[in-house]
Formats: C-alpha cells, sequence, structure tokens
C-alpha cells in the first residue's frame, strides 16, 4: 500500500467508524441505562431509513428528515417502553427476547408500507460533491460523517457530565433503585431514554442512507450486527466505549477487508474475538455487578 | 462436499417419509386410496379437449429477507401469465402453491419436501438463490418431480460434474433462466475480441459471484487478455468505498464486475463519488449491475457501462412489447429480469402441456415434451439445450444512456445462440 492509498483508506475506515458510532450510540446508551440489550435497535435504525425515504420523496429536504426520522423513531420508543417493555423491568432476558419481536414486527410491517424493493437516498444538495484530497478526489459527505459523529460524540458528552439530564441518566445506570428512592421518576427517565435510544437509531438511517442504502436486510446488516460488534468491542453501556470501538472497529473492518478479501467477512469476529480474549470487558467497558 | 451430503440425507429422509406415508395410508383408510388411485389414472385416458383434472404448480421463492422483491416480481409475472390464460395450462386447471424460503436453504429443502410428500404438486418452478437449487437437486431428481429452475444460475445444476459436487444435471431439472456461464463468458470474448485485453475484477464474493468471475475470465483469455487484479467485497457489503478506492489506486482502467441490487447501487454510487469516471476508468459487468432496480436509484450515475444480459426492457421486439405492456396494465412497475424468466417458465411448461394433451401423468414423456418446446421469448427465440436443459438464448451487449430524462439499457450488440459448455 502506498501512503496515499493508506491515507484514503483511513479516511474511508475513519468515515464509517464516525457512521458506526451514529449507529450504536442509541444501543449502548439504553444497554446502560436499562440494563437490556435492544435487538430491535436495527429494525428502528431501517424504519428511521424508510421514514427518511418517504420525507425526501414527499418533500425533497433531506435536513427535513434528520429531524422527522429521530422524531418519529423518538415517539414510537416513548410509547413502546411504557406499553411493552416496563412489564417485563427487572426480567432482562425476556426484555431482550421482547425486542426481538418487536423487531420483526416492524420489519415486517416496513415490507408491507413501503415495500421490498431496494431503494437509496442521495446526499443532500450542497454535500453531494467532491473536494480534492491527497490521493485524489473525496466525497464531501463522508467527511461530513466524520464531523457529525465527532459533534454528536461531544454533545452527548457535555449532556452526559454538564446536566441535570447526564447526572441522572449517570446516576441510573450506576444503581436505578436507589435513584427511584431519592424521588426521581425512574419510569418517565426509563421511558426517555428509550425514546432517546430509538432516535439516535432513526437518526443513524437518515445520515447512513446516502452510503449503507436503504433495503430488506438492513436491519441486521448492517444494522444490528455492526452496532452489536461495536458496544461489545468498546465496552458496554458507556459512551466512551462506544466511541473507542467505532474508532477501533471501522478502520479495521476497512483495512481488513481490503487486505484480507477471501476471509473478509471473518475480519469484523475477528476483531470481536480478540478483544474479548484479552479485555472481556470491552476496551472502556465497566465490571457490572451482577444484580 | 457438505452440500453433497446434505443433499444425500434429505433424500432418504424424504424417501422413507413417502413410504410411511403410503403404508399409512393403505392400512387405515382403503377407501381414500380407492378414491386417490382412479385420479392418477385418468389423465392419460382424457383427451385434449376435455377439461383435465387440476394443475399443481408449487412455487418456490423468496417473500421474506434480502430477495423478497425478486419473489414478488416472480409471483407478478406467473400470475399474469394466468390471467392471460384463463387460469389454465393446456386444459388444466392451475392452482399455484407457493412457499417462502426467507432466502435460507434450509427452510427452502424443507418446503420441496411438502411439496412433494404433502401437496403432490405435478411441477416445480422458482428458487432465486443458487445453494438452495443445488439443495433441492437430489430430492427433486429422486422424486421425478419436473423442476424448472427460473432464477439460480449456477452453472453445475444444468452441467454433468463429477461425483455430482456441488450439483449436476437431472433429466427432470429444466432452466428458464441462465447460466452464470451466459450472462459473463460471452462478453469476456466479446470484449477482448475487440482489442480491451488488461481488466480489473471486482465482484461479491459468493459461490455466483466467483463464478461468473471465473467465466468472464476464461472469456477473456481465450483471445490473450488478462486479469491484473480484483477486489471482491462479501455479499451485501453495506460500504463499498474501501473497495472502490482499491480500484482507484491501480493503473488497469477497464473494471469487469459483478454486483446485483443494493451492492450494485453501492458499488455504482461509490464509483462515482471517488471520482471513478474522470479518472478514465470504466465500468462493465453482468446485466444485474444496471437492471432498472438499480437504474431507478442511481440513474444517469450509470451512464457508459456495458454490461451483458439476455434481455432488457428496451428490447425491440412484438414479445416484448406486448410483455412490458400487458406486465405494466396489470401492475404499476415496469416488468424485470425475474419476471421474463418466470413468465417464459410458464410458458415454456404451457408448451409441453399442449403438446401432451395436459398429460402429465408419464414423466419421461412430460421431458421429452419440454426439451421439444420452442417459442418466441420477450427475449427472443427460446429453446432448452436438449443436452443440458439450459436454455440457448442471445446475449445482448447494453450500455447505459439517460434519453429524455429516462436512464435504459440501450441495445448495442447480440452474441447469438449462446449455449452453456455443459455435456
Amino acid at each position: 500500500m502506498s501512503p496515499e492509498l493508506v491515507f484514503q483508506q483511513a479516511l474511508n475506515g475513519l468515515s464509517f467508524g464516525a457512521l458506526l458510532f451514529i449507529l450504536a450510540s442509541g444501543l449502548s446508551l439504553v444497554f446502560g441505562m436499562m440494563d437490556v440489550v435492544n435487538l430491535a435497535h436495527g429494525a428502528f435504525y431501517m424504519l428511521g431509513a424508510y421514514v427518511a425515504l418517504s420525507v425526501v420523496q414527499s418533500t425533497g429536504s433531506f435536513w427535513l428528515a434528520m429531524l422527522a426520522a429521530p422524531l418519529a423513531l423518538g415517539l414510537l420508543g416513548f410509547v413502546l417502553e411504557p406499553l411493552l417493555l416496563r412489564r417485563l423491568r427487572g426480567r432482562h432476558l425476556d426484555q431482550v427476547l421482547l425486542t426481538i419481536g418487536v423487531s420483526l414486527v416492524i420489519v415486517d410491517v416496513i415490507g408491507q408500507v413501503w415495500g421490498r424493493e431496494v431503494r437509496s437516498l442521495s446526499a443532500p444538495a450542497g454535500l453531494d460533491g467532491s473536494v480534492t484530497l491527497i490521493g485524489g478526489v473525496y466525497p464531501v459527505y463522508r467527511l461530513f460523517v466524520m464531523a457529525f459523529g465527532v459533534a454528536l460524540a461531544a454533545a452527548m458528552a457535555v449532556v452526559y457530565r454538564r446536566t441535570r439530564v447526564g447526572m441522572l441518566i449517570r446516576a441510573g445506570v450506576q444503581d436505578a433503585e436507589m435513584l427511584g428512592a431519592l424521588g426521581v421518576n425512574t419510569n418517565r427517565l426509563f421511558a426517555s431514554t428509550f425514546a432517546t435510544g430509538a432516535a439516535l437509531a432513526g437518526l443513524a438511517g437518515v445520515i447512513a442512507a446516502p452510503v449503507f442504502g436503504v433495503q430488506p436486510g438492513m436491519d441486521t446488516d448492517p444494522g444490528l450486527l455492526y452496532s452489536l460488534v461495536v458496544v461489545v468491542v468498546g465496552g458496554l453501556g458507556t459512551l466512551s466505549g462506544a466511541v473507542a470501538g467505532s474508532v477501533l472497529v471501522g478502520p479495521a473492518d476497512t483495512f481488513g477487508k481490503v487486505l484480507f478479501q477471501d476471509v473478509a467477512l471473518a475480519v469484523i469476529f475477528a476483531i470481536v474475538a480478540l478483544v474479548l480474549l484479552l479485555k472481556p470487558t470491552g476496551l472502556l467497558g465497566r465490571i457490572r455487578i451482577a444484580r | 462436499m457438505g452440500g453433497f451430503r446434505k443433499n444425500e440425507l434429505a433424500e432418504k429422509r424424504g424417501y422413507t417419509y413417502r413410504l410411511t406415508r403410503r403404508q399409512l395410508l393403505v392400512a387405515t383408510s382403503a377407501a381414500a386410496l380407492a378414491g386417490c388411485a382412479p385420479g392418477a389414472v385418468t389423465p392419460s385416458a382424457s383427451s385434449s379437449v376435455a377439461p383435465g383434472k387440476e394443475l399443481k404448480i408449487g412455487l418456490l421463492l423468496p417473500f421474506t429477507g434480502v430477495y423478497a422483491e425478486l419473489g414478488n416480481s416472480m409471483r407478478r409475472a406467473t400470475e399474469l401469465y394466468l390471467k392471460q390464460n384463463d387460469q389454465k395450462l393446456a386444459n388444466r386447471h392451475v392452482t399455484p402453491v407457493y412457499a417462502d424460503d426467507a432466502n435460507v436453504t434450509a427452510t427452502g429443502v424443507a418446503a420441496t419436501q411438502k411439496f412433494i410428500d404433502q401437496d403432490q404438486v405435478d411441477v416445480m418452478m422458482g428458487v432465486v438463490p443458487t445453494p438452495l437449487a443445488y439443495g433441492i437437486r437430489n430430492a427433486v431428481h429422486a422424486a421425478k418431480l419436473i423442476f424448472i429452475d427460473t432464477n439460480a444460475g449456477g452453472n453445475a445444476l444444468t452441467r454433468d460434474t463429477t461425483n455430482c459436487t456441488p450439483s449436476c444435471k437431472s433429466p427432470y431439472i429444466f432452466r428458464a433462466s441462465f447460466s452464470s456461464y451466459q450472462i459473463s463468458y460471452p462478453i469476456g470474448d466479446y470484449l477482448s475480441a475487440k482489442g480491451t485485453k488488461e481488466w480489473f475484477l471486482a465482484y461479491a464474493n459468493y459461490g455466483f459471484g466467483t463464478e461468473s468471475a471465473a467465466d468472464f475470465t476464461t472469456g477473456i483469455t481465450k483471445n490473450g487478455g488478462a486479469v491484473t487484479g480484483k477486489v471482491a467485497p462479501p455479499l451485501s457489503n453495506p460500504d463499498f468505498a474501501p473497495f472502490v478506492t482499491q480500484i482507484k489506486n491501480q493503473p488497469t482502467k477497464n473494471v469487469y464486475s459483478f454486483f446485483s441490487g443494493a451492492d450494485a447501487i453501492g458499488f455504482i454510487k461509490s464509483w462515482n463519488s471517488l471520482g471513478l469516471p474522470a479518472a478514465g476508468y470504466k465500468m462493465y459487468g453482468a446485466g444485474f449491475l444496471t437492471e432498472q432496480d438499480v437504474l431507478r436509484e442511481v440513474k444517469d450515475l450509470a451512464n457508459g457501462a456495458i454490461t451483458s444480459l439476455f434481455w432488457a426492457v428496451e428490447l425491440e421486439n412484438a414479445e416484448n412489447k406486448k410483455f412490458v405492456a400487458d406486465f405494466q396494465k396489470s401492475y404499476p412497475l415496469l416488468p424485470d429480469v425475474f419476471a421474463v424468466q418466470q413468465y417464459d417458465g410458464m410458458r415454456a411448461l404451457d408448451e409441453a402441456l399442449k403438446a401432451l394433451g395436459g398429460d402429465t401423468s408419464d414423466k419421461d414423456k412430460v421431458v421429452k415434451a419440454l426439451e421439444d418446446v420452442t417459442f418466441k421469448s420477450p427475449r427472443g427465440d427460446f429453446t432448452f439445450d436438449k443436452n443440458t436443459h439450459n436454455p440457448i438464448q442471445d446475449i445482448y451487449i447494453r450500455e447505459v444512456k439517460t434519453q429524455n430524462g429516462q436512464t435504459v439499457n440501450t441495445i448495442s450488440d447480440k452474441i447469438a445462440k449462446v449455449t452453456d459448455p455443459g455435456k
């Protein structure tokens, strides 16, 4: 590999990683707070992409879709949590099973409403061009994705560390029961957290659509598969874990796939296996006390 | 090897299962058996004018999963053909029995066994993924069930192979679609004969992709051409930028690719956003790279791509014009190549049954009748190769152009009567 090629592939890897962060952040948030591996996360991501498709088709505005899809998914999450998940609170495996069911329903509803054709979204005007970088032209949209990923991570960090909501979330992650005993409405907090996780999945659906496309099967690959890989590698349930996971998995997957093409599918799992062997909690995972 | 053993097992299991069912029938219900037996005998006595008994066609298609739209399209074609023919093939009223394989081989194998044992279909059609077609080959062959493959293009399904690995031809299996050889070898031969000798390959790394790449390579090396390198992303790859970046950093400008559906869209979009057209790279491929499902999404980004296929919606012939018009009257969309394959499969079966007066009781006669079928299809002249049961068909060289705001495949040349080299 020439230095130019390494630079270009590093850009590819980092922008891929940024997409993975946007995709995985919601899953990580919900797990950290509620101890639920939300297996419907991929379906939320898919639904976000299809909502965006409809918004772009009817209004022509990608930016409107970037507002509408997270909003729609946030609402769905806000309804689903009290309606279904809350009834099984404390029964983590049952909750996980429930989220599989939710994902199956969502994916089938998408098939009924939007059809099962392969679709795509174009990058919005202004970001659909290319700029000249070392080694030739590079799509502006991928640079935007990187910037957006960094901005989102920064915004989430500020909310986590500097706001009352963030304080509540951190407290809830430590001990939700005690938080409730201190007079905080944990029901509302849990519903809001789940809604935020779903909204982030919806946002990922819009932002990733011009790169990953909009098609049947996207709920599992790349949706659920890559977000699980990122949170497992980075460490479950922490923001820094999701950041570390995406920054590692994005470039590793990119370089792995082009360097070891015959085993490209296995590269991602090799990374997971290696990290789990060396550090079972993930790169920046916290040690959980079994409850 | 593993696949073959699994087939054997499925075949064995199906065989014993059928025996016990029969034994059960004999033991418990003589009346049911008596009611069943005349039904099996009468068709041979019935004339071609009298309405024959119901014809059950088992259609194994994906209605969920990544290939769902292919299944939907093939179902539309089936229903269109039946609607045009009073729900009849020859003199027999048709009951289609649909089964969803969901792109899972085990599910499809089980559904095939159900077609054989429970539904007792007269003919089986469909099958999108090649691994599934290979997976059901032995069960279909053992049951002497007439199976018209209307998509899966793996070469081995209609060839003689050592130890039948990974699959092999059967007298009872016909293919109304294509073999991977037919969509990749001829264009390789054609392009290299025209003087383009150096090629870079980009293909989805799965059975059908690697097979097509190999057939293309055979085609170009025949005329002294050579492959200078390759990229092979996994099937359903989310991000194509890394692979297109690899292409951009090597000197061979002519790139032959094998992608379809979402992969094709991702590939073409990355190809453009990374500036390959401006850098002088030229895109070639098997026809699926630029079929309507892809062109609708990428539009003029695909302009200039040269691909080969046995059909194009723009093909100028009377049958195709009628087919496209009829399809659009029934459904609010253009037919795709999968619809054509299924439609031709129905037509071939219809012609064979007409020659037999609707009698399907003697499977070997049905085989013979199908071998003799010849008709004008939307793709041109259609006939099965008697040796392999793969279609002998013209292959069209198409170039993507945007005309009057529509991005279409324009036909630039034709390679006549391409026969699969299987023996």
